[in-house]
């Protein structure tokens, strides 16, 4: 069985999900659950930090694609940062960076949220 | 109906008896010859007018006892106790025995011995012992005879009563009491008839009876009775009791009773066996007292046997019940109404959780002796269950009119209520409600039957649910079966046969149905399309996307000029049905076999790998978005389309992630750096063999045969030259299953 975890961490009006360890069909939940308080909690400032993050599969993938427009309308995103290479690559095969704000650091991406480029 | 059970009997006699004949016969005619003997022995003492000789006397003493013993065996056979009722045992012994005393009878009034002015008796000489007269001899052979055999079938008819309930100590006890009659009657050998006994003969007399009081409290068979079986056999007791008496129990020099003086003769004949007979008889009497007093005292409890019999019943019914599960109605039912049945309520009824409505409240499923309105109307079902605290066995209301939880009044005809839950697996799954018409209704008898109905009812609707779960699983079980079959023939049969080509593929899911695809198609007499796709997921919903992408891609490919074309038209048509979460990533590629070109784009899709004849391997990594992650113009301006020139050798590989990311027991990855190494090496292979080198590759690598993904391979190669010069052989499609 795949062990994965959110950890919850603030930084200002940015609320940082810190994932561990595998993100599959079995853990997706979590996830969800996760951002699904988030939304209660009115934080949709949502930065996905994947430092500690070992595994994705299309299931994990899928539950960014289930939020992201909810999130962008109630005016804020999903960014994700600091993600390993092998799971970076997974990102990058579909095409994610075209759609999410995917950065190397946290501050990165945090300064996003501050200063959204334009397109 | 004596006639048919009398022909029913000899026919079961002969049935019985005539394997044993041999030894039958033999036993008979050794016991005939001893009778013979012994009226030998009388006729020559009387021939003599002389008592015979001491050792001959000891000579027949010892043929009597022979013979007699020979005769209780013969006897013993011939009955054959088995199966028959207590009554049937006791009026077959008061048939036979008058028969027996009939003729004893008859015969003692043949023949009168009288002579003027003496008082002659029976016809023996009351010093010597010697018979008189001829008659006297025959009339003492004949009576004997029929008094012992009465006796000795009085005997064994008691014991096969006494001996229902077998035990070492009532076999013991048995033994003991004919042993000890045996041991007494011996002690009066050398007695006179008529005599009175001594000390010693008393004593044993007193051992004895002892041993006849013991025995005589042997009673069991009365308790197995109906009410009715017990009156008659009461009737029979008695009627043989008086008989005992009138026959054998008259004493000596007694005119009256069947056999006038019978005793007499018997004593005359051979002390021993009149003593024998004359214990038998006050035994016989004891224990028709004993039993007479027993079926009497318990005619009025006749009626909890026959209820403690029919709650066995009862329980038989619920336990084959158990077995048979297919008809849950029929079950509930039965249930329902074991408590009644049984004896143990006036009315009965079984109360579950209501499936259709999906709550836990609880009712009426099956009710006996009272219509599920009029409980409704009495009390509420599922208040009480719920009352039914977690520990206890169940609870009673002794007073149903009183208790406040209950509405109803003394005149309703509920006087007491018992509720006993169904546990089945540690889940509470219903409850048992038994009422009784009067107050205080229930006994402890009661209680515990109801309780072993509810623990049995529990296990036989726990077992028929899962049966219910099974037959379902079984079916699913199948639809995933048909399921898998019509997938696998939704991919390619055979890959298409083209010239300067050879083409091999394979698709295995990891469940019985995946989101795995992979397939070809005619564009024109020149161009054939090749996809692969992958829909996110696994299992059911990925194979209805695969299959809806199939239909897509079958009808829009021929109308698409280019790849990214056709992915773009694709994307437009997967943005009404794709779920927000579920997107499908696919490579799609043209070969142009007039213009030896082949046309690739990918849409998020594991980059096919190509190598080259001189060596060169490197992944088509085009920029594009998987297919239903954009529904707008980011998906068609994003998407590279690559051209390339075919050369001779050229191969390429489409996969999907199942094959690149498969781990090993240390969980390493597969990855693509092998799988472009395995290409590499068998690139002079034809397309089948490259695709069987990376299975091959990719099962070393993972030591088991266990897939966890799905898992589909293509490999196409380029030869260049039409294949009849090559290889001579046909493109084939290789199915790893």
């Amino acid at each position: 069985m795949s062990n994965f975890s959110v950890g919850f961490r603030s930084s200002g009006a940015v609320q940082i999900l810190d994932l561990q360890g595998e993100l599959d069909a079995h853990t997706a939940a979590e996830l969800e659950a996760a951002i699904q308080k988030c939304q209660k909690d009115n934080r949709v400032h949502i930065l996905v930090n994947g430092a500690n993050l070992m595994y994705i599969s299309s299931a994990g993938l899928g539950v960014f694609m289930a939020y992201i427009e909810e999130v962008r309308e109630s005016g804020g995103d999903i960014k994700i940062a600091a993600l390993q290479p092998k799971v970076y690559n997974v990102f990058d095969l579909l095409g994610f960076p075209m759609l999410f704000d995917i950065v190397e650091t946290e501050e990165g991406a945090v300064d996003k949220f501050s200063s959204p480029s334009a397109d | 109906m004596p006639d048919t059970s009398l022909e029913k009997t000899t026919q079961s006699v002969t049935k019985r008896l005539l394997p044993a004949r041999g030894s039958l016969i033999l036993n008979g005619i050794l016991v005939v010859s001893a009778w013979l003997a012994t009226m030998g022995f009388h006729f020559q003492q009387w021939s003599a007018q002389q008592p015979a000789s001491t050792t001959l006397f000891l000579l027949y003493a010892a043929v009597t006892t022979a013979g007699f013993g020979g005769w209780w065996f013969l006897l013993r056979q011939i009955q054959g106790f088995k199966d028959t009722s207590p009554a049937r045992k006791l009026w077959t012994l008061l048939v036979g025995g008058s028969v027996l005393m009939i003729v004893a009878g008859t015969v003692t009034r043949f023949g009168r011995i009288s002579a003027p002015g003496f008082d002659l008796g029976i016809g023996f000489d009351l010093d010597t012992g010697v018979a008189l007269t001829f008659p006297t001899i025959v009339k003492m052979g004949i009576v004997s005879l029929a008094m012992v055999t009465f006796g000795f079938l009085l005997l064994q008819r008691l014991r096969s009563l006494i001996l229902v309930k077998r035990s070492h100590s009532s076999e013991r006890n048995w033994k003991l009491l004919i042993g000890l009659m045996i041991a007494s009657s011996a002690t009066t050998f050398f007695m006179q008839p008529g005599a009175s006994q001594n000390d010693w003969q008393n004593v044993a007399m007193v051992i004895v009876a002892v041993f006849m009081v013991v025995n005589a409290f042997r009673l069991s068979w009365i308790v197995f009775l109906s009410f009715k079986e017990k009156l008659a056999t009461l009737g029979l007791i008695f009627l043989l009791g008086l008989f005992i008496l009138f026959s054998l129990g008259t004493g000596f020099e007694n005119s009256f009773g069947m056999v006038p003086r019978g005793l007499e003769y018997l004593e005359f004949y051979f002390m021993p066996l009149a003593t024998f007979t004359q214990q038998a008889a006050v035994f016989g009497m004891i224990y028709c007292v004993t039993s007479f007093l027993s079926l009497l005292f318990h005619l009025p409890t006749s009626g909890d046997y026959e209820q403690r019999a029919g709650e066995r019943a009862t329980m038989h019914t619920l336990a084959a019940l158990v077995g048979q599960v297919f008809d849950a109605d029929r079950l509930f039912a039965t249930i329902a109404a074991s408590p009644v049945e049984a004896g143990s309520a006036d009315a009965s009824w079984l109360v579950m959780p209501d499936p259709e409505t999906g709550t836990l409240r609880q009712h009426v499923v099956a009710a006996h002796n009272l219509s599920p309105d009029q409980i409704e109307l009495f009390m509420d079902c599922s208040e009480l269950v719920d009352a039914l605290s977690e520990d206890t066995d169940g609870f009673l209301i002794r007073e149903a009119a009183a208790d406040h939880r209950l509405n109803v009044r003394s005149s309703d005809g509920l006087g007491s209520l018992f509720v006993v839950p169904l546990v089945a697996r540690d889940e509470r799954i219903g409850a048992l409600f038994a009422s009784k018409s009067v107050v205080n209704g229930f006994e402890r008898d009661d209680i515990e039957t109801i309780s072993i109905f509810a623990a049995q009812a529990s296990v036989a609707i726990d077992n028929a649910r899962l049966f219910e779960q099974q037959v379902e699983k079984e079916r699913l079980s199948r639809e995933l079966s048909i399921a898998r079959e019509v997938q696998r023939k939704l991919l390619p049969q055979q890959a298409p046969n083209l010239r300067g080509t050879s083409m091999a593929a394979s698709s295995v899911p990891a469940q019985e149905v995946g989101g795995d695809y992979y397939d070809f198609v005619k564009l024109d007499d020149d161009r054939y399309g090749v996809i692969i796709g992958d829909v996110s997921g696994k299992g059911t919903s990925a194979a209805f996307y695969m299959a809806e992408m199939q239909g897509i891609f079958q009808s829009v490919s021929r109308l698409a000029s280019s790849p990214s074309e056709f992915l773009h038209h694709a994307n437009l048509a997967l943005a009404q049905s794709l779920d927000r979460n579920v997107f499908i990533s696919a490579i799609y590629g043209i070969l142009d076999l007039k213009k030896e070109t082949f046309t690739i784009a990918r849409a998020g899709h594991c980059p096919a790998a190509t190598v080259r004849l001189g060596g060169e391997s490197r992944l088509i990594r085009t920029p594009g978005l998987g297919l239903g992650l954009d529904r707008g113009d980011l998906f068609r301006k994003s998407l590279v389309e690559e051209h390339i020139d075919l050369a001779p050798g050229d191969v390429f590989v489409l996969y999907t992630d199942g094959v690149v990311e498969s781990r090993d027991v240390s969980g390493e990855e597969y990855g693509y750096d092998r799988l472009l190494a395995i290409v590499d090496e068998y690139r002079h292979d034809d397309a089948e063999g490259i695709h069987a080198a990376v299975l091959r590759d990719l099962r070393r690598f993972l030591g088991a045969e266990d897939y966890d993904d799905d898992m589909t391979l293509v490999v196409l190669k380029w030869h260049g030259l039409p294949l009849e010069v090559l290889t001579g052989t046909e493109c084939v499609l290789i199915e790893s299953h």
